[in-house]
């Protein structure tokens, strides 16, 4: 194995080695090596299949803009993650790496047939290869498009880890710790200010990890960044590393992903595998940097072939030759350093192939010096090599014409096209950007949010112009944020200064058709494919990207965008600003759906409300429903039964004797103040000043357009003093509405509501026998039929517990509920299930509570009611206060389509079979022998099997449903066509004979 | 599933280097509600100043009275003192209308303290801990639920919670415990 390290050089820790397996194959790296650096360091560049054309490719960059060197790694059961970017995961000892989009194997793939037929697979392929026949697409065409689609392998297994989340306020969020962000850092803090820096990558330093030869004040760079980062620590600013900024929202609220234990062989079981910080800064300076361009050329994809920067990141930080023989190609001064550094590391440069007629002379002067060919103003052509470049072949230009080739002998061939700033959070923010025509990038112009961009993110260049601005926008930061800080001046020695011009494709000799010049690396598009894409008549840069795919990859385009956009606007013969710029959106990197989740699963996953009485239904064998944000016990299977014998058995059971219910989860609201009466009468549709204290009432509430709302018994305690209940699920929404009439239409009137419900617990007790069980517990009332009449409410003590009674009934039998405070509502009902044992009493859920009120005909509001409802529609008329001078919803109430005769009216349906029970939610019709589509009259609310009735029963609402009692109607279903009756919606003790016992 | 935590038992739900959370005992609890005209009479009657800026506290005695709006206050005091404060609010009823609902049995409160209480409160809390001076409070929310966060001290504070929403908020209170001791 050759070994490309270089002893002592660069930021691992050369005495710890650390093992780790890619394609089973065991390698050897360093403490502090990524992926990537450990494999080239053993000379593997060879590190995945393009996604197209299968093509062999290895790392380009050496961060996390990596399109090509995409793994899947695995640190355990479930823990396997596709798409890793080998050149931002770290090793430890035992992690196992594989290669990814190969069969058999990385060296042999068959998939790569894909890259001999290129010339089929070209822009727009899939729109215009799977458009025929139409019969295809299901069954052919969208099936091998998804198994085609996507990188790597979706992991199969639950994901063991667990993730958080935290909420995070600081004055200054700073983005990217390289020089422009620890400067930014240092100003802010020092003014006092209370100061975040977050940085991708595994260390803060940024450029100055790849630069150790800069001199900051006089020090050396790394010992310049270690005291320097002692000191921002020492100021209170807390450093966050591989903690990457995904997404800039309003208001200065930035997302953040902190890997906490990818980079861990054994982490600690409490720690959290990513946490992500919701932070709102009162000013963020985005210090992101530039990313390194590729150059477009025949070739520029094969193993070996990377950007220089990347190499001299890869040699100073890593400590990592990456080869032995390297042509550097470049349009911008930058390469030409990383080609030194090279050289006096030992590798051997064959050449400096620039694109520029005459470089500057002190670079080609050093290059002499050191022995290295200069080429300039050459372009490149091709290059060779099947699993990593062997040659390349250049040309020199000269006006304008491409001359005779040359093969330069190489094992990489390291590459820069200039320099674009990093522009994507800025982007999120919708600031807009502005063209730099010299420069051939887009700048960030006008801001949207408190931020500033520092450093190269905003087109500066060299450590020197990145360190003082950085001080400066920290500074700026400081001062909008009311502080005055102090500025210390900045020198900088062996600064590497530079620029650079931009290229589309690089001209060549060969049929430019035939060219695999690549653009965006990770989704295989090519030059060729852009220029198609226009001359196909794609004319926005929006359309493009859609039609070839460029940039939509997982890495959003980070190199390919301007190379892109510079083609496109070639094609179109347009300058760039009036082509446009795709829009970035969050998260800057890929983002795991654990980090987006956080705490939110298993027990956690959301709040699940929960009555006092609910660990009692669950020790009894409840069955649960979700009823808005709360769990209610739905029925009490007893053993080997189902769901349809238990309620039948509860139905039973309540109507013979007695039923318990838990109604805890009703919404309860008290109205306190001395027009509290006028304020119900305002509210509710019903007439008010008449009940009197003791007494309760059934109340309708509409919204402004006349339909329901809600419902509820409302009981009055006194004078001043109302108990409002409301559903389950209209609970906060009801209060909501009331505050609102109160707050902005009615301020004038003293009353003033208190939610109560979950102050207390409800206990429904229902049955024949029910006054008969509860009569024992009661102190301070009679509960005589005279003297505590349906539809009354006292206060009073039931076991010794203050309470709240109301005499109300939900199932057509003498019921009550007691209200009692919350923390006694289990001890009370255990009281009352052991002392109803000698009336078999019978705990049950809300289906049977539903089935007990369908056969009275009581509406769900939501069930039969779905907001389009009136009281008139809802057979609930006489509940309107029709003398009564206003009320929410009196004038929705008269508008001509509400008071139009032949509206949906919710009516009885029996079935005439007497068997078949309706699917709630199915469209009736009056006449089953229409053509279809057929005209629908309504639709099926509510529909149970009924003990009481003998027989299934239903509601509808149906189209004039009041004038067509008798008639017949036709329910169409999958099966064949279910004839039923219209009738009234009371199928059970239409007297109300059982409610007054 | 769902998080399960007896609310019955006052006593400590969570305990780390980072942080502990401890249910509290019972105390009586009122919503008082009133226009700028009652305002004086009710806290002649109350024996306090009712505090006018929302987040301000006051405390007389045993009773600790929170403003969390312009017409409203949050009472928290002994049960033995839950009559009292009953008779005194009604003995001006005629004169300053005002709403005294009790509310002793809607919520329950939890006490975080420890080094980290402030860090675990981020976990669930979208507020800005450094400007919620000590010996204020805030109706704000946790983890999705409305809750009154009180500061006592530097790391001490109070979560007033609707009882239902309770099991959700402790256990991520649990969860962070164990999290912030493994930093």
């Amino acid at each position: 194995m050759t070994n490309f390290r270089v002893p002592g050089r660069g930021r691992v820790q050369h005495g710890k080695p650390v093992t780790f397996t890619f394609d089973s194959k065991t390698f050897r790296g360093l403490e502090g090596d990524t992926v990537a650096s450990a494999l080239l360091a053993n000379g593997v560049h060879l590190m995945g299949r393009s996604f197209k054309y299968h093509r062999p490719r290895g790392p380009v960059s050496a961060g996390s803009e990596e399109p090509n060197a995409l793994v899947g790694t695995r640190r355990g059961k479930g823990q396997f993650e596709p798409n890793t970017r080998a050149t931002v995961q770290e090793i430890w000892n035992g992690l196992q790496v594989n290669s990814q989009n190969k069969y058999p194997s990385l060296k042999f793939d068959i998939g790569a047939v894909n890259d001999r037929a290129y010339m089929l697979f070209s822009a727009g392929f899939y729109y215009k290869t799977f458009m025929w026949p139409k019969s295809f697409w299901d069954k052919v065409y969208e099936p091998f498009i998804r198994s085609a689609a996507g990188l790597g392998v979706s992991p199969s297994e639950p994901d063991p880890d667990h993730y958080a989340s935290r909420y995070l306020h600081t004055d200054v969020l700073v983005v990217g710790a390289g020089p422009a962000g620890l400067a930014a850092a240092r100003s802010a803090a020092s003014a006092g200010l209370r100061v975040t820096l977050v940085d991708e990558n595994a260390e803060a330093g940024g450029t100055l990890l790849s630069e150790p030869q800069v001199e900051i004040n006089g020090q050396p760079a790394w010992t310049w960044l270690a005291s320097e980062l002692a000191e921002l620590e020492k100021l209170g600013v807390r450093i966050m590393t591989r903690t990457t900024a995904i997404g800039y929202y309003h208001q200065n609220m930035v997302g953040l992903c902190q890997k906490l234990t990818d980079h861990l062989k054994t982490p600690d079981a409490a720690t959290p595998r990513e946490r992500l910080w919701r932070v709102r800064a009162g000013q963020v300076i985005l210090a992101q940097g530039a990313l390194e361009k590729p150059l477009v050329f025949d070739g520029n994809d094969r193993p070996g072939v990377m950007l220089a920067g990347a190499a001299q990141t890869y040699l100073n930080r890593y400590g990592v030759r990456v080869g032995s023989r390297a042509v550097v190609a470049t349009s911008h001064d930058s390469a030409w350093y990383a080609a030194f550094d090279l050289a006096e590391a030992g590798t051997f440069v064959e050449a400096i192939v620039d694109t520029r007629q005459e470089p500057r002379s002190d670079l080609v002067t050093e290059a002499k010096r050191r022995g290295i060919t200069v080429l300039a103003g050459y372009t490149v052509t091709g290059t060779s090599g099947r699993l990593r470049v062997s040659s390349v072949r250049v040309n020199k230009v000269q006006n304008g014409k491409v001359l005779e080739a040359e093969t330069l002998t190489c094992d990489c061939l390291l590459m820069c096209g200039g320099w674009t700033p990093s522009l994507h959070l800025f982007s999120h923010t919708k600031g807009s950007l502005q063209w730099d025509p010299e420069a051939q990038t887009f700048l960030p112009d006008r801001k949207t949010e408190d931020c500033q961009i520092a450093g190269a993110g905003r087109g500066l260049w060299g450590i020197e112009a990145a360190l003082t601005d950085g001080r400066d926008m920290g500074a700026a930061c400081a001062k909008a944020l009311g502080k005055s800080p102090a500025v210390a001046s900045v020198s900088v020695g062996n600064d590497r200064p530079g620029t650079g011009v931009s290229h589309t494709e690089l001209p060549t000799d060969l049929n430019p058709g035939k060219a695999r010049a690549f653009v965006d690396y990770q989704n295989d598009v090519t030059a060729k494919d852009l220029r198609l894409a226009v001359r196909e008549g794609m004319r926005s840069i929006e359309h493009v990207k859609r039609y070839t795919t460029n940039g939509m990859a997982t890495d959003q385009g980070k190199m390919s965008n301007i190379n892109g956009l510079n083609i496109a606007a070639d094609a179109l013969g347009k300058p760039q600003p009036q082509v446009g710029l795709t829009t970035f959106r969050p998260p800057y990197t890929p983002t795991t759906f654990g980090a987006l989740a956080g705490y939110h699963r298993g027990d956690h996953f959301e709040v699940t409300r929960k009555t006092p009485i609910d660990g009692w239904a669950e020790a009894h064998g409840a069955v649960f429903e979700p009823v808005s944000q709360w769990r209610r016990a739905w029925y009490f299977p007893k053993p080997g039964e189902d769901m349809e014998e238990a309620v039948s058995r509860e139905c039973r059971a309540t109507r013979a004797s007695l039923g318990i219910f838990d109604a805890s989860t009703l919404g309860k609201i008290e109205v306190v103040g001395p027009d509290a009466v006028e304020f119900m009468n305002r509210m509710y549709t019903n007439p008010w000043t008449k009940l009197a204290p003791g007494r309760t009432r059934y109340g309708l509430l509409l919204g402004d357009d006349g339909f329901i709302r809600d419902d509820g018994v409302i009981g009055r305690l006194t004078n001043d003093r109302f108990h409002i209940t409301t559903t389950t699920g209209g609970a906060a929404r009801v209060l909501n509405m009331m505050e609102d009439y109160l707050q902005t239409e009615w301020p004038d009137l003293k009353v003033w509501l208190t939610s109560t419900t979950e102050q207390w617990s409800t206990i429904a007790l229902n049955g024949p026998n029910a006054r008969n069980l509860l009569e024992p517990f009661v102190e301070g009332l009679d509960l005589s039929d005279e003297a505590f009449p349906h539809m009354s409410i006292a206060e009073c003590t039931v076991a010794g517990f203050p309470s709240r009674l109301f005499r109300v009934s939900f199932t057509g039998e003498l019921g009550f509920e007691v209200n009692v405070p919350a923390r006694y509502g289990r001890a009370l009902w255990e009281k009352l299930f052991e002392a109803g044992q000698k009336y078999d009493i019978c705990p049950y859920g809300t289906e049977t509570m539903h089935v007990l009120r369908a056969e009275k005909g009581y509406i769900i509001v939501g069930q039969d009611t779905d907001g389009t409802v009136t009281p008139y529609d809802a057979g609930q008329g006489w509940a309107v206060g029709k003398t009564k001078p206003d009320f929410v919803g009196k004038r929705g109430l008269a508008r001509p389509d509400l008071a139009a005769e032949g509206r949906k009216q919710l009516v009885g349906l029996l079935t005439k079979d007497g068997k078949t029970k309706l699917e709630e939610g199915a469209q009736i019709v009056f006449d089953p022998n229409q053509p279809i589509p057929m005209k629908m009259v309504g639709h099926v609310t509510s529909s149970y099997h009924s003990v009481a009735a003998g027989r299934p029963i239903a509601m509808a609402l149906v189209e004039g449903g009041y004038s067509r009692m008798g008639e017949t109607v036709y329910i169409p279903m999958p099966f064949g066509t279910v004839e039923a009756t219209i009738t009234g919606t009371v199928f059970y003790d239409p007297e109300g004979e059982r409610l007054k016992l | 599933m769902t998080a399960h935590i007896n609310l019955s038992q006052a006593g400590v739900l969570a305990k780390s280097l980072a942080a502990s959370v401890t249910l509290l005992e019972p105390v009586a609890r009122f919503s008082l509600r009133t226009g700028a005209a009652g305002q004086a009479k009710l806290s002649a009657a109350l024996g306090l100043t009712l505090p006018t800026k929302v987040g301000q506290r006051t405390q007389a005695g045993q009773t600790e009275v929170l403003c969390l709006g312009p017409d409203e206050w949050m009472l928290h005091t002994s049960e033995s003192l839950a009559g009292t404060i009953l008779q005194a609010c009604e003995s001006v009823y005629a004169d300053a209308p005002h709403s005294l609902t009790e509310i002793s049995d809607r919520e329950v409160t939890v006490r975080i303290e420890g080094p980290k209480a402030s860090e675990l409160l981020t976990l669930g809390c979208p507020r800005d801990l450094d400007k919620l001076p000590v010996g204020e409070a805030r109706r704000t929310v946790f983890d999705g639920a409305t809750i009154i966060l009180w500061r006592d001290a530097a790391e001490t504070y109070r979560i007033d919670v609707w009882r239902s929403f309770a099991p959700h908020l402790i256990s991520l209170l649990q969860t962070g415990c164990g999290e912030l001791a493994a930093e």
